[in-house]
């Protein structure tokens, strides 16, 4: 049946957004990661990537999450002297997350996971509408 | 007979079968709707003209030069067309807009359930012919 078709889809693409949250709030997270030693390298952002898919077992179009890839952007740097990551300049480097661009990135991914679970809602109506032809 | 040679029967039966295959192509536009490159598809509605034509139409007969003439059958031209337009493209050459998918589902689910209930209808005609 075809509605079990777009639910299998629907839940690739909550699947597929749940990922991408994890993502962003690892990042979140990581916002003030610096390095453990003097002078290395702090937390590097991470950014996802969609593919879409033939399942051929499914026979439909379907979203999984491909390679996540680092954000190759400069590192924020700071001059703090006392900081047991600074350098011999006695600069620190601080991850390259910014905060309002996840955030931003987070109202995308739940707007989008929203979508998703519309579309089961309205599949599982349609179910039943089918269902109530027989009850009749 | 089985009872999908009814014509009507059958035509609801195509209609509700073009309801399932055109949710699981929104499905598949909103799932794909951060994927790079993807453009959003649409299916196009069952064309009926063929059954319909076979339909002999019913009209008001003018006995009176006085009377207004009233066409048979409806207006035939009511059918939406696919306009098939995207009122956007991001820089990653994603095609899907959530809201026109939104409408869509939408307006899929309302049409699948007046079709499922005009189904209903007519099985209940059925019923009333069969007397039970």
């Amino acid at each position: 049946m075809d509605f079990m078709k777009s639910l299998a889809v629907a839940a690739t693409g909550l699947r597929a957004q749940m990922g991408r949250m994890r993502i962003i709030s690892e990042n979140i997270a990581n916002a003030d990661s610096v390095s453990q030693t003097a002078g290395g390298e702090p937390y590097r952002r991470r950014i996802v990537t969609f593919n879409t898919v033939l399942d051929r077992q499914l026979g439909a179009n379907v979203v999984e999450l491909g390679q996540i890839q680092n954000d190759q952007s400069d590192f924020l740097v700071r001059h703090e002297p006392g900081n047991p990551a600074a350098n011999a300049a006695g600069d620190v480097r601080y991850p390259n997350v910014n905060s309002l661009v996840e955030i931003t990135d987070l109202r995308d991914a739940q707007r989008s996971y929203e979508a998703n679970l519309n579309v089961i809602t309205a599949s599982r109506k349609m179910i039943q509408r089918t269902l109530d032809i027989i009850k009749s | 007979m089985p009872i999908t040679d009814i014509p009507i029967l059958s035509m609801l039966h195509t209609r509700m079968q073009w309801h399932q295959v055109r949710q699981e192509v929104l499905a598949e536009n909103i799932a794909n709707a951060d994927t790079p490159n993807y453009q959003a598809q649409d299916v196009v509605p069952p064309d009926f003209s063929q059954q319909l034509a076979m339909v002999t139409p019913v009209g008001l007969a003018t006995t009176d030069p006085n009377h207004i003439a009233v066409q048979a059958g409806g207006d035939e031209s009511s059918f939406a067309a696919d306009h098939n337009q995207h009122y956007e493209i991001r820089p990653r050459g994603n095609g899907v807009n959530h809201e026109d998918e939104m409408m869509k589902l939408g307006n899929n689910q309302m049409d699948y359930e007046a079709v499922t209930a005009m189904y209903t209808h007519s099985l209940g005609l059925i019923k009333i012919a069969l007397d039970r």
